[in-house]
């Protein structure tokens, strides 16, 4: 009796459940496009390298200054530290450079190996944007109060709606 | 009395407190069949889905984060514009052209880009992609596009566009879609948490934090789940990079492949073990053989002024500041 209420409760409640559309993600979404002619594009398009103007690049006093070459410190901290993870970081930070270096010297190389002259011109976006990270965290933020100020809108509307 | 009475009798008298209070509750409201199931109503769900489109014009340098249509509209020629599109961690973003009105013989181009492009740098990394650079280009230009809409891979995409004439314009609509199983992330916010999963991939997934901020590791899963299995035992101290790792790496970029590893985990481990970040960007990458499910869940909150002087003040790096 009670496994005949639970079946037809189940059963309800999937008739009546909105359903969703199903989609198949086949290699974490790609980008839904013809395979077909991208290589020609790079021959077709005008010159894209554009500097931009001072509309959108701010100069700040910014306190990180741009990467400059790490110099090695052998003289690790000492260990005032009690967890396992940060004598492991103090490890790290030693090797890190090194191997950064190489990581970095590596993936240059690889890049200017592989990259013919159409390869090249592909590596660069169309527009070259000077956005710092403290103007792009402005816009971003904006972004976040416009998405509150449409949620807080759609809640009041959807309450007029389901209150007639 | 028996134990079976009073079990009934309590429950006949919570019963009755009950209905005492909420019931008469509900009768004043006048709650009707028709109203509990106006969700279930056709009528009421167009009525709500049309008005809740959003729309606004979209300006030469733009964030969206919300759906909805924006309409590019130029009142005089330009020429290095983008928008930035960024979804939830578990959602990735659909762009639709419409109404586009551009002169691409003029130079006037519109191109979808899959990730996002700062500094010359572009997150995803090219490593980290699972479509090759070109394809991550999608011109609306180019004759051989059938269709206009398009999806990115990521939580994160843009537009670049240019237009010369002051009549030019166009419109996109922006949909978010779920991502069950979400690899390349930027954090809209500059504080959560959050639970990155490689399934049984051979890919690397990063979560990228574009503010200063301590990371919390709550939990990490790597390899086998089996509790008798033992540590895997390596003969170069640190990760080698290679097999399954998590790292964590530190800025002033979005791309990944050039940022700094500040430390890096290959056995798994509970417990919360912290770390603070002085950078511009803090990535959380985690690197999957495919041999495994790996799971890493983490918490972050940004880093308020007094940490970030003490960081600068105690490291003689001079670029970003860990600790």
């Amino acid at each position: 009796m009670k496994l005949n209420f639970l079946v037809s409760t189940v059963v309800m409640l999937v008739a009546l459940l909105p359903r969703y559309e199903c989609r198949a993600i086949e290699s974490q979404g790609a980008v839904q496009q013809d395979p077909g002619p991208q290589s020609d594009l790079q021959q077709q398009s005008l010159p894209f390298l554009v500097r931009l103007g001072e509309e959108y690049f701010i100069r700040l006093g910014n306190a990180n200054s741009p990467l400059s070459t790490p110099n090695m410190s052998p003289d690790a901290p000492s260990a005032t530290i009690s967890r396992a993870l940060q004598l492991h970081l103090t490890q790290r930070l030693l090797q890190g450079k090194v191997g950064n270096i190489s990581r970095l010297v590596s993936s240059y190389a690889s890049q200017l190996d592989d990259s013919t002259e159409r390869g090249k011109r592909s590596e660069e976006p169309p527009i070259s944007l000077d956005l710092t990270f403290h103007l792009l965290r402005e816009v971003l933020e904006m972004a976040r109060a416009e998405q509150l100020a449409q949620q807080a809108h759609s809640n009041r509307k959807m309450m007029e709606i389901f209150g007639k | 009395m028996s134990v079976n009475f009073r079990v009934q009798l309590y429950c006949l008298l919570l019963m009755l407190s009950a209905l005492k209070g909420e019931g008469r509750y509900l009768q004043e409201n006048e709650v009707t069949a028709e109203g509990l199931f106006s969700l279930l109503n056709s009528e009421v769900k167009r009525e709500s889905s049309t008005d809740f489109i959003y729309r606004r014009p979209l300006r030469c340098l733009d964030m969206l984060s919300v759906e909805g249509q924006f309409i590019f509209s130029a009142d005089r020629p330009q020429l290095n514009c983008a928008a930035y599109f960024i979804a939830e961690p578990g959602e990735v973003i659909s762009v639709e052209f419409s109404a586009v009105d551009i002169d691409c013989r003029r130079g006037d181009f519109l191109k979808v880009f899959d990730g996002w492009f700062l500094k010359g740098e572009k997150f995803p990394s090219n490593e980290d992609h699972p479509l090759p650079l070109p394809e991550r280009y999608v011109d609306y230009c180019d004759t051989g596009m059938p269709r206009r809409v398009v999806r990115s891979s990521q939580n994160v995409a843009m537009i670049f566009f240019r237009v010369h004439s002051p009549e030019s314009g166009f419109t996109i609509t922006v949909r978010k879609l779920i991502n069950p199983f979400p690899c390349n992330i930027i954090s809209q916010t500059r504080e959560g948490s959050f639970t990155m999963v490689i399934p049984h991939q051979r890919t690397n997934c990063s979560f990228s934090i574009i503010y200063p901020v301590e990371i919390q590791i709550e939990e990490l899963s790597l390899g086998r789940l089996g509790s008798n299995d033992a540590p895997v035992k390596r003969s170069v101290p640190g990760c080698g990079g290679t097999g399954d790792f998590v790292e964590l790496l530190g800025g002033n970029g979005v791309d990944t492949a050039k940022m700094f590893p500040v430390a890096d985990i290959c056995y798994s481990l509970k417990g919360p073990a912290q770390l603070k970040v002085g950078c511009d960007n803090a990535v959380m990458r985690l690197v999957s053989s495919g041999k495994f499910i790996n799971r890493v869940t983490f918490q972050y909150r940004p880093l308020d002024h007094h940490e970030l002087q003490k960081l600068k003040g105690n490291d003689v790096e001079d670029f970003c500041f860990i600790e």
